[in-house]
């Protein structure tokens, strides 16, 4: 993208200066990408199209007997990056609504990475019942249509509450994220030239920021994030129904609903802090997302670490103290069993890792919080393993039990997606405006 | 038309006051800025925007949908399992409120298209600008 030497006469006024300062920052972080900048582009996109295209088009030829799955653990992979995807993407929401309605100041550094970080992680999770389904162009079947019978879809079930959920989210979470775009394409419309403008103009739908379009934007925006708050909740809670409606020890439980939220919040905010810290690093954004806010950022992580803590805990208490033989059996082979590294992999990853984070220094390092977020990623990652894998693996009868060894097309499909989601990300910080431009000059006086 | 512009919010809002209170009409008053200013709104005696009742008729409609729908389906073809219900109401609630989430999302932003008067394409095509300064049109009776 081509940029205007001077997009606007200076003032010498101190907030004018201010505002300009901020556009710039913003705006320069768009700048044409260099050749290092393109070849990590370059190396996430082939990780995408061999590793998550490839091996999705080895399972439409060959059928999904490819993956390890086998009685009695018929569901594995796909759920697990499933709900780690959707968890991840709550963050961006909680972040973007929740400290909006809370009129957090710290949220304007990240709301927009966040929110673009929702999007993309929404449409990750969106392919793996896709290719769950193994023939994924019959997607339309999981929609609220009648069959040839005219029997409609059950609406009592939590998978198609989940289609409405997901659905919900992604559709929600798009809306979001371009209504706060609109005056900030009007923006960078004033620093490009050529046919960007022409794009970035036909985006900002004709904003010039006059009384009547804030007015109606202000409402709508606060409107949307009160909807999106809720709606955050219930898309994990319908999430954690998936299993806690099923009647397998380890799922069945009350608690499964807050103790998902409380982790879709922490592995997000693990994920914008992985994003983050190099974005602002690579992008010079050190002006616009001051450290304080990283601070606030980290604080919110540990906060939702020791809930997640409280969480696996309490599970334990629970299965012991309900009396039920085949729930305290699951807790038991969980911590002692055949997975056992992964389930202390997961308690080490999300309750020990972040403690240092009670250091304000800690807090304040960029690096020791860059490594504590991929530690929370990894653990947050082992926590699905570990609930669906060891639930499925021990359930009632002994005679049942069994282990899953996932194959090559699982870690594919796993590290595919990751390809996908760094590619759409560092494209979205080349092409939009990463930092929400028009509230950061709300700030300045 | 008169057009004054200022540089920092401060002398934008103290301009406004002092239009104002010089007897010009409100409406008269065109305004752009390069971020929202609450205060203008209150000097303009603007009224609260009607996006609300967007979002509000989207959101009452998706939950009758959310209701409506799987009932009508459910009693469509009655298969009664374990003695539970036809019509599930918790069940639905949860496809209520995603309806209403959902429904109230989308009219709302209809609802800013319509009241904000977007697209507007003759600014799209033009070289007019969101500029970052603070500017006031007055317009003469």
């Amino acid at each position: 993208m081509e940029h205007k030497a001077v997009a606007t006469s200076a003032s010498s006024h101190p907030a004018a200066i201010a505002r300009l300062q901020i556009e710039r920052d913003v705006i320069m972080a768009m700048q044409k990408p260099g050749l290092m900048y393109w070849g990590l582009v370059g190396l996430f996109a082939t990780i995408f199209a061999v590793l998550l295209l490839g091996t999705w088009a080895a399972l439409i030829w060959k059928g999904i007997g490819l993956f390890g799955l086998q009685n009695p653990v018929g569901w594995a992979f796909d759920i697990i990056n499933f709900v780690f995807w959707v968890g991840i993407a709550h963050s961006g929401t909680l972040i973007s609504a929740v400290l909006f309605l809370f009129r957090s100041k710290y949220r304007s550094s990240f709301n927009r990475a966040a929110e673009a970080m929702t999007v993309i992680a929404v449409m990750c999770a969106g392919m793996y019942p896709l290719i769950h389904l193994g023939r994924g162009w019959f997607f339309f079947w999981l929609l609220p249509y009648p069959n040839q019978r005219l029997l409609w879809t059950n609406f009592k079930s939590p998978l198609e509450w989940d289609v409405f959920a997901v659905s919900t989210y992604l559709t929600i979470s798009v809306v979001f994220f371009y209504v706060g775009l609109i005056p900030d394409f009007a923006i960078v419309k004033r620093y490009t030239r050529g046919f960007s403008r022409h794009i970035y103009s036909a985006l900002s739908l004709g904003w010039v920021g006059t009384k009547r379009q804030w007015r109606n934007y202000n409402m709508l925006y606060s409107l949307l994030a009160g909807i999106a708050a809720p709606l955050v909740l219930s898309v994990h809670s319908v999430v954690s129904w998936d299993f806690a409606m099923g009647l397998v020890p380890g799922w069945h439980t009350t608690i499964f609903a807050p103790y998902f939220v409380a982790g879709a919040i922490f592995s997000g905010c693990g994920m914008v802090l992985t994003l983050c810290i190099p974005m602002r690093k690579i992008q010079k954004l050190e002006r616009v997302m001051p450290i304080d806010h990283f601070e606030k950022l980290a604080k919110t992580m540990l906060f939702t670490s020791m809930i997640v803590g409280y969480a696996y805990t309490i599970e334990f208490l629970l299965a012991y103290y309900s009396g039920n033989v085949y729930e305290f059996g699951i807790f038991k082979d969980r911590a002692t069993g055949y997975y056992k590294y992964q389930y202390w992999g997961m308690v080490f990853c999300n309750m020990i890792v972040p403690l240092p984070l009670f250091i304000k220094k800690l807090r304040r390092n960029m690096k020791w919080l860059f490594i504590t977020s991929i530690f929370v990623n990894i653990g947050m990652w082992l926590e699905r393993f570990v609930i669906i894998v060891t639930s499925l693996a021990h359930e009632y009868d002994p005679y049942a039990w069994g282990v899953y060894h996932p194959r090559w097309p699982e870690w594919c499909l796993t590290i595919g997606t990751f390809g996908f989601f760094f590619m759409m990300f560092l494209l979205f910080c080349k092409f939009l405006p990463v930092v929400a431009i028009t509230e950061k000059k709300e700030e300045v006086h | 038309m008169e057009r004054i512009v200022l540089q920092s919010e401060h002398d934008f809002l103290h301009k406004l006051e002092e239009l104002v209170k010089s007897g010009v009409k409100p409406d008269n008053i065109e305004t752009r800025t390069p971020h929202p200013v609450h205060h203008a709104e209150d000097i303009l005696r603007m009224k609260p925007s009607n996006v609300r009742l967007f979002v509000l008729l989207g959101g009452l409609a998706g939950i009758a949908t959310g209701y409506l729908f799987p009932s009508l389906t459910a009693l469509d073809w009655p298969l009664h399992v374990g003695n539970k219900p036809l019509v599930g109401i918790p069940p639905y609630t949860v496809i209520a409120f995603e309806l209403m989430v959902l429904f109230g999302g989308l009219s709302g932003f209809l609802g800013l298209m319509i009241e904000a008067r977007m697209p507007a394409v003759r600014t799209i095509i033009s070289n007019d600008e969101f500029s970052d300064s603070f500017e006031i049109y007055v317009k003469k009776d």
